[in-house]
């Protein structure tokens, strides 16, 4: 198996036309290898003699429940399995992920959504990048150059580190770059709580943080406030 | 129970009442009639002046014409005896009497019967002048009370009084209890009526018919709530059923809708019209799971997952959301979280009390096009907390507005859509009210009013 469009899929649904959607949508996606079932009958069959990489399960079939299908499927094999239902109380899908499947999506989906977390479950199964995700991000804000991975800042003038918090808030706001961040989100990422009673102490950092990374950290064009919300880390150059 | 105790109360006491007022009535009667047929004889007639009417002239005795009418019409004989004991005069005296009497005779006969006549004596200036009356017509019975008793008639008399009331009380007491024991378990039954428990009493003794109607009223109150609970149930389940059903069929249209939005081959017009029918389609997505939410919110059939759930925070998020998720530079969301409010906490359901206020944000996006500045605001009001989520755009119809504030039928189907419906259930259902206005300079303001929790009564 060279990537994830290598894997054999089973899809378990008892509407024919979804599962004619699901391949074509699989297909184009890239994926090559795509069986489907109608029922647990055939489903049990074909994952006893195809072996599949991956499992999409309805929960209705007309013949049992996915719940129970799962179970079987998981006393002989841990294969990624993720289950696609029309039932969306939170008891099942609790009750769908406490038995193992990798993720529970409720009909209708976003066929991007669903790719995107079929993708996702297969990479980190079949290619684990423990390594990789130990990686942490380097980015450019203007001419300064920020390397997560040592908390280090190189700008023009030379080379500045991150405090502990300052490191724990800029982190926070490069993983949602772009995105305004809730100075609540800010606050347990840093201290572990809501931000009443942080506030001046978050304003304290954040200003010490564009002491660092904005050009005029009195007029700030990365680092912005969101008055009343939080604050948005904007016009990063990834490397 | 407390009535019971009122009850029984009232009965003693009024028990009391009656006996006393019985007592005093018979005390009155007796003491008239005493005292009218003390008046009545007198008038009548009168022992002294027949005695009176008996003279003497030259040794013979005459007896005035009324006296002896008197006699004759009340009495049936008299005499007149000199101080030796002896008859000197008499009329239609018994042959049994004899005509000469000892002093112990006259002192029996004063007191007591004369052979079985009743008699009544009177002094005489020659002697004592007695009249008999017919054997058997007077009972007669000499009184003796001692002084002291007479003396103390003014104690003796209040005294018996408050001894026969207190006697009364104690006996309707007696039999009062009884009837609390019987009471009891009716109370009980009534009460349980009314907190809507089952009803099961034993339908024997006094009250045993009443008993049974409280058992039928019991059974017939539980058929009602089960054949009401049934329908709501079945309600429910249906357009749970409906909206679930509706996924399958709805996922194969947004999934081919998609693929056509994507697919660079079509012309950039015909990818809209598929990005049209994406959209429209995850409307019905959000109009079903809103429909399926308020016929369990209506039902309370949706379980609360309640938690202190921190406002401030919560109300920062959802802003962020909404910020975050590509909403048009013409909309802007502020938040204002008065300084006393920012650690409030609320017993609630986090993810309802998001839904709430999104889709109060959600309705004012939807109904100004042409962007709008919506504002959320959290107050303290007492032991509530004031949320707000006000705009500055069209408003509400009058219509509208009152349908909102005034709800005839919770569930009714409104032509404004689910929404805001269910931001009324999801207040009222962790305990709260709703109120929806317009804004005299133009917009609305929803404003959710909570209940703080009490228990935690805010971090430090």
């Amino acid at each position: 198996m060279k990537n994830i469009f290598d894997c054999k899929l089973l899809i378990t649904d008892d509407e024919p036309e979804l599962c004619k959607m699901l391949s074509e949508l699989l297909h184009r996606e890239g994926f090559i290898k795509i069986i489907t079932a109608p029922n647990c009958q055939e489903s049990r069959q074909l994952f006893a003699s195809e072996k599949p990489d991956g499992v999409i399960l309805d929960v209705s079939l007309p013949d049992g429940d996915g719940f129970s299908l799962l179970r079987e499927f998981r006393a002989v094999s841990a294969v990624p399995v993720l289950f696609l239902s029309a039932r969306d109380e939170d008891e099942n899908r609790l009750l769908g992920l406490g038995l193992g499947a990798d993720d529970y999506i409720t009909k209708p989906f976003l066929p991007r959504e669903l790719t995107l977390r079929l993708c996702a479950i297969l990479n980190r199964t079949y290619f684990p990048a423990v390594l990789k995700q130990n990686a942490k991000p380097v980015f450019s804000l203007g001419e300064i150059k920020i390397d997560l991975n040592s908390g280090s800042i190189t700008t023009k003038k030379g080379q500045l580190t991150l405090t502990a918090k300052e490191f724990a808030l800029l982190e926070k706001l490069y993983e949602n770059r772009g995105n305004i961040v809730t100075g609540d989100s800010l606050c347990r990422a840093a201290w572990g709580d809501d931000l009443y009673g942080y506030e001046n102490t978050l304003m304290v950092h954040i200003r010490r943080l564009r002491e660092k990374i904005e050009p005029e950290p009195s007029s700030p064009c990365y680092l912005l406030t969101v008055r009343g919300l939080g604050y948005k880390l904007t016009g990063i150059k990834s490397k | 129970m407390k009535s019971i105790m009122k009850i029984l109360l009232r009965y003693v006491l009024s028990a009391a009442g009656i006996a006393l007022i019985l007592l005093i009535i018979n005390f009155t009667v007796l003491i008239i009639w005493t005292i009218q047929t003390g008046e009545i004889s007198p008038k009548d007639y009168s022992i002294s002046e027949l005695a009176a009417g008996l003279s003497k002239s030259n040794g013979i005795y005459t007896l005035s014409k009324s006296a002896q009418e008197t006699i004759e019409k009340r009495f049936q004989w008299a005499m007149l005896l000199n101080n030796e004991g002896q008859v000197v005069w008499s009329k239609n005296l018994p042959a049994e009497l004899p005509l000469k009497f000892t002093i112990s005779d006259v002192a029996s006969f004063t007191r007591w019967y004369m052979n079985d006549y009743p008699v009544y004596t009177w002094h005489h200036p020659d002697g004592l002048f007695v009249l008999g009356e017919a054997k058997g017509s007077t009972w007669k019975y000499p009184i003796k009370v001692s002084q002291k008793v007479m003396e103390n008639t003014l104690l003796w008399i209040p005294a018996v009084l408050i001894l026969n009331s207190l006697a009364a009380i104690l006996l309707a007491l007696l039999f009062g209890l009884r009837l609390f024991h019987s009471l009891k378990p009716l109370a009980k039954g009534i009460e349980d009526l009314a907190e809507k428990r089952t009803a099961e009493l034993l339908t024997t003794g006094l009250l045993g018919d009443i008993a049974a109607g409280i058992n039928k009223a019991s059974a017939q109150l539980t058929q009602q709530e089960a054949a009401l609970n049934k329908r709501d149930n079945a309600r429910t389940t249906w357009i749970a059923g409906v909206s679930h059903d509706i996924r399958t069929p709805l996922s194969i249209v947004v999934g081919y809708a998609s693929q056509l939005e994507d697919d660079p081959e079509l012309t950039p017009a015909k990818r809209e019209q598929a990005g049209i029918i994406r959209r429209q389609s995850e409307r019905i997505k959000t109009l079903i799971s809103n429909l399926n939410l308020a016929s369990k919110l209506e039902y309370d059939m949706q379980p609360l997952r309640l938690d202190s759930v921190a406002l401030a925070p919560l109300l920062r998020s959802i802003a962020v959301d909404f910020l975050n998720s590509e909403l048009s530079d013409s909309y802007s969301i502020d938040v204002s979280i008065s300084e006393n409010t920012q650690n409030i906490l609320i017993r609630g359901d986090k993810e309802l009390i998001r839904r709430a206020v999104s889709n109060l944000i959600a309705n004012s996006i939807r109904h100004n096009p042409n962007g709008c500045t919506i504002k959320i605001t959290l107050k303290k009001e007492l032991n509530n907390c004031l949320l707000a989520v006000s705009d500055n755009g069209t408003g509400f119809r009058q219509k509208t507005l009152i349908s909102l504030n005034h709800p005839r039928n919770s569930l009714e189907l409104p032509n404004h859509g689910l929404g805001l419906t269910i931001v009324r259930q999801i207040s009222k259902a962790h305990g709260g009210s709703t109120e929806f206005h317009n804004l005299p300079e133009g917009g609305c303001t929803v404003i959710l009013c909570l209940p703080i929790d009490c228990t935690h009564a805010g971090r430090t």
